[in-house]
């Protein structure tokens, strides 16, 4: 069968037995996903917390810490996910107006930018530490006359710990929006309606929340 | 089950395309004004510890603008149900409850920690000898030379 790539094939606002109509069956949907979103800022927020109650204890060594990140780079990044995130509105849009392409071209085009935050993350920032041996654990090396080595490993922790989480959120995202814009593309009867779309949406809106508060709070400290 | 197709088509909220690139400019000009905040504040502030905390809260106070701008357009929960408005804030609300717990920390001596001393260069190791007010420098006597790490 030829796959169609302008409209969407499949039959669409299905209204499955248990609702009492596609109001309701859309706002259950919503719901859930929002339900599950509540317990993705209770995960960040203890990082959150974490990161509060020890730079309230070492913010002069935090300031200098911070140094080391470029904000050029998070700032690229900040405007990357951004971006991303504008595109996977625009999705939904064209999906609630039953769009095909365009759904297509704005869920590539936020994978697109998922991948470049990654990428960009990787090359510039985690190698180099790496490298250098700024990353807690037992290759840990520090040279510093200043900062004592044990404040250093606690900031990496933080460091690491948060944006690695930050982290796999895009990667889990992209898996996920590759695995949608296949099922978009195949017409498969999955999707009968576009909030397969916006469930994923909300998702990738809050790993752009998230990015939000990171990029203040760890690349632009005041001292 | 048939009969329900296409019954309530329109029941769904579509946000206007204008509406939403509008948002998306506005979260670029609000994060420039993020970054311009953190070069320029220093300049308008000063350097002392409560324009520390002033430059924070703006800078969290634009980020806050920011995830609202974000939860309400783009996650379109402002046309969305009372219940799942309820939901969305939830989170936040303990967050805010969580801090505001935790501000106990702030104002409370730590307990002294084995092990926990900037005097340990590598790793932590036991040091019970060591007072740990002793080891830790109020923040007044911490000098650290710019650029320097």
């Amino acid at each position: 069968m030829a796959i169609s790539l302008d409209k969407m094939n499949q039959p669409q606002d299905v209204v499955y037995e248990q609702f009492e109509d596609l109001g309701q069956q859309q706002e259950t949907y919503v719901l859930g996903m929002w339900a599950f979103l509540v317990t993705e800022v209770m995960f960040f927020g203890i990082m959150f917390l974490a990161y509060t109650i020890y730079r309230w204890k070492y913010q002069p060594y935090f300031y200098a810490l911070h140094q080391e990140l470029d904000w050029k780079i998070g700032g690229l990044n900040t405007f990357i996910l951004l971006m991303s995130s504008f595109s996977v509105a625009l999705a939904v849009h064209f999906h609630q107006r039953k769009m095909k392409m365009p759904v297509l071209l704005c869920l590539g085009f936020t994978n697109l930018c998922a991948l470049a935050f990654l990428v960009i993350k990787l090359l510039f920032e985690y190698i180099p530490k790496w490298n250098k041996g700024h990353y807690p654990g037992p290759g840990f090396s520090w040279d510093s006359t200043y900062i004592p080595a044990n404040i250093a490993q606690l900031w990496y922790s933080l460091y690491f710990g948060t944006t690695g989480l930050h982290a796999l959120h895009v990667v889990i995202g992209i898996i996920l929006f590759s695995v949608l814009m296949f099922l978009i593309a195949k017409d498969h009867p999955i999707i009968s309606d576009y909030l397969p779309t916006e469930m994923l949406g909300l998702y990738w809106h809050f790993v752009d929340l998230v990015w939000i508060f990171l990029y203040p709070l760890y690349y632009l400290m005041p001292k | 089950m048939s009969e329900h197709v296409h019954a309530h088509e329109h029941s769904h909220h579509i946000t206007p395309f204008g509406t939403l690139m509008a948002t998306f400019i506005k979260l670029a000009i609000l994060m420039a004004a993020t970054i311009a905040w953190a070069f320029f504040a220093p300049q308008i502030l000063g350097n002392t510890p409560i324009s520390s905390v002033i430059n924070n809260l703006v800078a969290l106070g634009i980020a806050c603008v920011k995830a609202w701008l974000v939860i309400q357009i783009f996650m379109g929960v402002k046309f969305q149900s009372n219940v799942v408005k309820t939901y969305a804030i939830l989170g936040f609300v303990w967050m805010t409850l969580m801090f505001t717990m935790f501000a106990d920390y702030g104002t409370r001596q730590w307990e002294p920690v084995q092990g926990w001393t900037p005097g340990d260069t590598q790793q932590a190791l036991p040091r019970a000898d060591q007072p740990y007010e002793e080891a830790i420098p109020p923040r007044s006597k911490i000098n650290i030379p710019e650029g320097k790490h």
